[in-house]
């Protein structure tokens, strides 16, 4: 090798020099394919959809482009905010249509730089048929206020434009375990005695999620808070206005260390913490039952459905949900949600055309049918009869409320989800968890 | 594979011993063989029971351990597979991971040989100042740069082409690289490139002929590490092609598994298949990983 | 298709242009008279590496610098706020001391093990088949590792059938299943070991080739000696490996220092197994970029007397050649 290497001397120098330009000339013309810039034809789209839901957006997104021709170029990118960050920080490209940011900071910074592109000229036209047709909990702020983050809206216009919904907050059973009627509230639901029905336990539960461990218990801790302190207390949480160590966030921890107890969850605290969320609902199926109830959003029911081909579940017939029964019925009627949201960060023609074909009732009735998941608008119809019931939830919630970790900075979001896995492991460091929560709010807020 | 292995054992044999002292020399040696065959069990076990339950459905992975699908029933399924082939992008998706991968990995070392030659056996100064800030730098984590870097590549009109995730992954590559084989090449005794200069070779005829054939081997394991940095890597890819039509294979699995979590069972399948390329470079690349090498090209 | 020959001629090209810069370069040196041809040269040949390291590493390293005195909207200085930040925060702590955890059980054992691997296969006819073995976990992403370990730390309650590898084998000797990363004195050894379980091939390969390169004579002359293996070993081989162990010794221990991956895909520093990169990193999340570029900065100073070890090395190094 090496004397080819030598013999090569002055031969390779010209052939050296030539092959540099030759390099620089084709990465500079073959390079950039599909990317951003004012497309008539192409709109590329980061989602952090996968496997079935992304299997959903494709059959949503059919339609579209044999109508126009338009071809979509979708990338599952789940660090698309902090990737949106540093393009927009350095100037470069950004995709065409994205989901909006979650803190509120980053959402009004962005909307002051211009990334943000408001739906108002977006959707132009049909801008007033989207806010009528979607839930008006995604779409008005509380009390008509010029601003809130948490939904897009900054200085009255619109920039996050939904898309899908999922409820949160559902008490899941077997049908043929659990043969009772729904709790009214809280306490009864925690006073039912599952031996009654052959069940093990009261409650499953699984709050393992690799690198977001701690979110399904901070599902449960955010539907107690909002119908046991309200909507405003909980608002005011998010946005770090409420100490953890407040009376009414201390009392929601401990009404969730009630229904997390070691008598009351499958197979005691550490079977709980060890237990992804995904397959949390198996002992609902096994006979004898694990538990009698699971409490989880919408989107689980593919889950029960995956774990147990051989049973072959049916929704509505073999199992079922409960809405959150009442904690303080003053506050009956904050349902806790979860939404997907489209943001245009690129005015061309042919992202506008498939933001305004995605606020269609005709695109967002392909999720329905799909299943698994809620459109955002109203007036969908669902063959499945959980998803049809959890769409009458969502249109009569008083308020439809965000989930708390999502939209706190997130070393406050880690902090608050791990409190949870560690109250509920050691129920006895309550109080030092909450001193440490304070503290975390404290400094993560700060130079917001 | 291992020729002294070999040799040492002919030369035992050849010594005239019977066989119950061949007997004795495999008893004294058993020990060895247990050490070895333990640590690679342990060592496999892991992802043996990863291969499996890339068999197996997500059902039976949450109701029972891997190994019991070596009795029957066993309840074998390619559904994983299927699910991972299914994806349209997939070919088009390791093709761009090897588009990506190789000519980094090329770049990026013949970069690093040169520049370890200059840091090992040239003095200059600022030589150590240098050298330690460039290696120093390997513990920034990569998010830290992308911002500048991104500017860099606006300013050069790369963004979003393949060359910019190259030069990239050259950069971010080249300070362990420069590291590594600085030792190597500085381990390399004087008296050869010395003689060698007495018989009026430059520098480029020291580089080419001595120092690069004597550091295959050292070359040829760094290979393995550089590739298979690029060709697992999600973030360097995101944030130089995420808005171009390039797709890697590791952002297209991504797709694989919803936003909940949902189908992770698919990766099992996933990762059986990305692994596969790099460990079938590590085994060509084992033939330059034997003793001998070295000493051979310093005669020839 | 396009793609497909660029990436062809960058494979062959960019050798040859390296090649060509070389050999021109070097024939133009040569005509330099002596004294700018000794300064120049050096610079010459480090050039492309000093080069990529600048714009990839240095530039954004400075900028990093300044970043880490400003507040996280980048719009006014706040002197050591975001350095008082770090190290007075109580989360620090924890994660100070899993990184220091890192420190000290990851680099060791990986580096050790590594060692005796490669010296203990250098022995058997079936090296490369061995190799391969503990060589298997590297090419595994983080991610494919955390569904891995998922497999091995699996828990279910006491009393049902256990899914999860090492309760398995708990229960074969009737011990109760320990939910490993959940429990504080476990999660912390189960996570390193993962760590390990994916280094030691990296360490053996490493430490492989330099045996390799080793001479025959060497040790024949040592077994002519009458010096036993174990001798040969600790006498003979070590030290002439010494070098290569510190090198890759220096690359574990940034390795321990940056660890991020495993800890963040399978707790995210939950239940106390926080590490100094995984805070950094959420720091990040949360748009605190300049306490996460403070963290890049003393984790750069702390490794610098690491470095200065190594160029000692080198210097020993040159010396004795």
């Amino acid at each position: 090798m090496a004397e080819v290497l030598a013999r090569l001397s002055s031969r390779a120098i010209a052939l050296g020099l030539g092959t540099l330009l030759l390099v620089a000339a084709c990465s500079s013309g073959g390079g950039g394919g599909g990317g951003g810039g004012a497309s008539t034809t192409d709109v590329t789209v980061w989602t952090a959809w996968g496997g079935a839901e992304l299997k959903a957006f494709r059959d949503v997104l059919a339609p579209f482009t044999q109508k126009t021709g338009i071809k979509v170029h979708v990338t599952t990118n789940r660090d698309s905010t902090n990737q949106i960050a540093n393009g927009i920080a350095a100037g470069t490209d950004l995709p065409d249509i994205a989901p909006g940011p979650t803190d509120p900071v980053q959402v009004k910074d962005w909307v002051s730089k211009g990334a943000l592109k408001p739906l108002e000229t977006v959707l132009g036209a049909s801008f007033q048929s989207y806010v009528s047709n979607t839930y008006p909990a995604l779409t008005t702020a509380p009390g008509g206020a010029s601003d809130d983050p948490y939904i897009g809206i900054i200085g009255g216009k619109h920039y996050e434009m939904m898309v899908k919904t999922q409820v949160k907050g559902l008490i899941w059973y077997n049908k043929k375990v659990f043969t009772g009627t729904a709790p009214k509230s809280f306490d009864d639901l925690l006073a039912i005695n599952p031996k009654q029905y052959n069940a093990q336990s009261l409650f499953c539960a699984g709050f393992e999620s690799g690198a977001a461990s701690g979110w399904p218990a901070s599902d449960q801790i955010d539907n107690i808070i909002m119908r046991q302190s309200g909507d405003q207390v909980y608002t005011n949480w998010i946005q770090g206005k409420v100490k953890f160590s407040s009376p009414e966030i201390k009392l929601g921890y401990e009404t969730f260390l009630k229904e997390v107890s070691d008598q009351n969850v499958f197979g005691g605290r550490n079977t709980a913490l060890s237990t992804n969320f995904g397959k949390a609902g198996d002992p609902l199926f096994k006979s004898p039952a694990g538990c009698l109830f699971l409490e989880q959003a919408t989107f689980i029911t593919a889950f029960f459905q995956q774990d147990f081909p051989s049973l072959n579940l049916k929704a509505g017939t073999d199992f079922d949900f409960f809405a959150h029964p009442s904690v303080n019925s003053q506050f009956d009627g904050n349902v806790n949600g979860f939404y997907d949201n489209f943001a245009m960060y690129n005015d061309t023609p042919a992202a506008r055309q498939l933001m305004q074909y995605m606020s269609t009732a005709d695109a967002q009735q392909i999720w329905a049918n799909d299943g698994g998941t809620l459109g955002a608008i109203k007036s969908l119809n669902y063959t499945d009869p959980v998803f049809k019931r959890a769409a009458d939830i969502a249109g009569s919630a008083k308020n439809l409320l965000v989930t708390a970790g999502d939209f706190m900075p997130n070393d406050m979001q880690k902090a608050f989800w791990q409190s949870l896995l560690n109250v509920t492991r050691d129920p006895g460091s309550l109080n030092a968890q909450l001193a440490h929560l304070d503290q975390v709010q404290a400094a993560s807020y700060k130079s917001a | 594979m291992s020729a002294e292995v070999t040799t040492r054992r002919e030369s035992a044999v050849s010594r005239g011993v019977t066989w119950v002292d061949n007997l004795g020399y495999r008893l004294q040696r058993l020990p060895l063989h247990i050490v070895i065959i333990i640590i690679c069990a342990v060592w496999i076990i892991p992802t043996v029971g990863m291969v499996i339950n890339s068999f197996r459905s997500i059902g039976d992975m949450n109701s029972a351990g891997w190994w019991t699908t070596l009795f029957p029933p066993h309840g074998f399924t390619l559904a994983s597979y299927q699910q991972v082939l299914a994806i349209e992008e997939v070919p088009t998706s390791i093709l761009y991971s090897i588009l990506i991968t190789i000519p980094a990995t090329v770049i990026q070392l013949t970069i690093a040989t040169m520049g370890a030659y200059a840091f090992a056996w040239m003095r200059f100064p600022g030589r150590n100042l240098f050298f330690i800030v460039i290696v120093g730098l390997m513990v920034v984590p990569i998010q830290m740069t992308l911002i500048p870097v991104l500017q860099i590549f606006k300013f050069l009109h790369v963004n979003g082409t393949i060359l910019s995730v190259w030069l990239a992954h050259s950069g971010y590559g080249l300070p362990f690289e420069v590291f590594l084989l600085r030792n190597y090449l500085g381990g390399l005794p004087r008296e050869i490139f010395e003689s060698a200069e007495v018989d009026g070779a430059g520098h480029s005829v020291r580089f080419l002929r001595i120092a690069v054939p004597m550091t295959v081997p050292a070359i040829a394991s760094l290979t393995i590490f550089v590739f298979l940095g690029i060709w697992n890597d999600l973030l360097v890819a995101l944030a130089f092609l995420g808005v171009s039509a390039f797709r890697p294979f590791t952002v297209v699995i991504t797709g694989l598994v919803t936003s909940q979590g949902g189908g992770w069972q698919y990766l099992t399948a996933a990762a059986v298949l990305q692994m596969a390329l790099p460990l079938a470079v590590f085994i060509f690349l084992q033939r330059y990983f034997v003793r001998g090498i070295t000493s051979g090209s310093v005669k020839g | 298709m396009d793609q497909i020959i660029t990436a062809v001629v960058a494979v062959v090209g960019v050798p040859l242009v390296l090649l060509g810069y070389i050999i021109l370069g070097e024939r133009i040196i040569e005509r330099l008279s002596d004294r700018i041809r000794a300064w120049i040269r050096p610079y010459f040949w480090a050039l492309p590496a000093v080069g990529f390291a600048t714009v990839f590493m240095v530039y954004p390293m400075l900028r990093t610098v300044v970043i880490s005195f400003r507040n996280s909207g980048d719009s006014e200085w706040v002197g050591l706020a975001n350095y008082i930040y770090f190290f007075t925060f109580p989360d620090t702590l924890t994660a100070l001391r899993n990184s220091l955890l890192w420190l000290v059980f990851y680099t060791g054992f990986a580096v050790l093990l590594g060692l005796i691997i490669a010296i203990l296969v250098d022995r058997v006819r079936y090296e490369s088949l061995a190799k391969i073995a503990i060589f298997l976990p590297v090419p595994i992403s983080a991610v494919a590792a955390s569904i891995i370990w998922k497999f091995m730390f699996d828990y279910q309650p006491p009393g049902a059938p256990q899914t999860g590898t090492l309760n398995a084998v708990l229960g074969v000797f009737h011990h109760d299943p320990v939910p490993w990363l959940v429990d504080s004195t476990t999660n912390n050894p189960a996570l390193i070991f993962v760590g390990i379980w994916t280094a030691v091939g990296f360490c053996m390969v490493i430490i492989s080739a330099s045996l390799k390169a080793i001479s025959t004579e060497v040790l024949e002359a040592a077994r002519i000696d009458g010096a036993n293996e174990f001798q040969i070993v600790r006498l003979v081989v070590t030290p002439l490996l010494w070098p290569t162990i510190t090198v890759v010794g220096t690359t574990m221990l940034i390795n321990a220092l940056k660890t991020f991956d495993i800890v963040y895909v399978m707790t995210n520093g939950a239940y106390d197994t926080d590490v100094i990169a995984t805070r950094m990193f959420s720091q990040m999340q949360s748009a605190h970029y300049g306490r996460a570029a403070a963290v890049g900065v003393v984790l750069f100073i702390a490794i610098v007397p690491l470095l200065i070890v190594n160029i000692r090395r080198f210097q020993q190094q040159e010396e004795q050649r």
